[in-house]
């Protein structure tokens, strides 16, 4: 502190005020208000990914009515399966493999995002670690099943966006590790 | 110490988030650039307006809209939390305005208090929400955040001798109302 005037601190004044928490979090909420307040004015809307898609709109109606198709079957293979007796869904699921699949998808994608809610719960305890190795695995879930949807559809522009995407910011993010090593290695 | 300080270690990260925000419209950037500020300017402003939560949500929220939409005007001459600190700084000063056109003059009666050290069981923060803003915006900046008289002139748009005496008053004020205080009421900041 400079610039005192004449009315100086005490020590015990100075270290009171030295002990004021100098940070706080505001409430969860705050955040995602923030990002949706940003994004309703343009703000956070990426430019390259925008580009994008205003090119694709008719794709991108396509792939809506194509996700939309794909959760009214999930709907009807649920219960479908649910309706039938487990020897005979058994049966059926050898010879119907897709059906079953799109089932397990159906079903292991509820449990992925049931299972990261619950996570984001425990986001403000003291497991700190267990969380950030959640949020971790999450990420590379997250990804290697937007790269399966690419092999899966080549042509669905939303599973496309969405894979480039996470592989550019992968990318970038292994550059900024190999370069803090490098750093590392120069400073030490 | 100068708050204009670069804190060299997060500068750079700071500047890569920042321009991904501002050419991209990031918004995985854009998060991680909030996370890393947010604590300290909602810590700084709340404490400006006297622990009302709601009002200092809505200071941080718009204090980043207005830091996203001014990003590339930002000439990286002073830290990015600084700076960020004196949009909400300024954002605060607007809702003081609302309410009084003179509050940084705004003076209050100040009972003559001993010059004796502090207890050592002390409730500052609660004290500081009693100042009136002109004094705990003075004192908020000067002795918790460390900004120099200049400094606060600068950026509240007064001399430094009035920056100085609303000190002297805000800290004459705030022994008065920590010496007030009954023992049993006090706790360590």
């Amino acid at each position: 502190m400079t610039n005192d005037t004449g009315d100086m601190l005490t020590p015990e004044e100075r270290a009171a005020f030295t002990a004021l928490p100098k940070t706080r979090e505001p409430s969860r909420l705050a955040e995602e208000r923030t990002v949706q307040a940003l994004a309703e004015r343009g703000l956070l809307i990426d430019g390259r990914h925008r580009g994008r898609l205003r090119g694709r709109i008719p794709l991108i109606a396509a792939g809506l009515a194509a996700a939309a198709a794909l959760f009214v079957s999930g709907i009807v293979v649920g219960q479908w399966l649910g309706s039938h007796a487990v020897a005979d869904s058994m049966a059926a699921a050898q010879h119907e493999t897709a059906l079953e699949m799109a089932a397990a998808v159906q079903r292991t994608g509820s449990a992925y995002v049931t299972a990261l809610a619950a996570l984001s719960q425990l986001a403000d305890s003291s497991s700190n670690g267990a969380v950030a190795q959640g949020r971790e695995a999450a990420l590379t879930a997250l990804y290697a099943a937007a790269y399966e949807l690419v092999q899966l559809a080549p042509d669905d522009p939303i599973a496309v966006t969405i894979h480039d995407r996470l592989d550019d910011l992968r990318r970038e993010q292994q550059t900024e590790d190999q370069q803090s090593v490098i750093r590392h290695v120069v400073w030490f | 110490m100068d708050v204009t300080e670069q804190p060299r270690g997060s500068e750079p990260r700071d500047r890569l988030l920042a321009d991904r925000v501002s050419h991209q419209g990031d918004e995985f950037a854009f998060r991680e650039l909030y996370r890393r500020h947010t604590p300290r300017l909602y810590a700084f402003v709340l404490r400006l307006l006297a622990g009302n939560e709601l009002d200092a949500e809505d200071v941080v929220q718009d204090t980043w809209i207005k830091a996203v939409e001014k990003l590339s005007q930002f000439r990286w001459e002073s830290a990015f939390g600084t700076w960020l600190l004196g949009i909400g700084l300024n954002r605060c000063r607007e809702l003081f305005r609302k309410k009084d056109r003179n509050w940084i003059l705004l003076e209050e009666e100040v009972a003559a208090v001993p010059c004796e050290p502090l207890h050592d069981r002390i409730d500052l923060e609660a004290a500081l929400t009693e100042l009136p803003p002109g004094y705990r915006t003075v004192v908020v900046l000067h002795d918790v955040e460390g900004f120099t008289h200049e400094e606060i002139a600068e950026r509240l748009e007064i001399s430094s001798n009035t920056s100085k005496s609303q000190l002297s008053r805000g800290r004459r004020a705030l022994r008065s109302r920590l010496s007030s205080a009954p023992a049993g009421q006090v706790r360590v900041p």
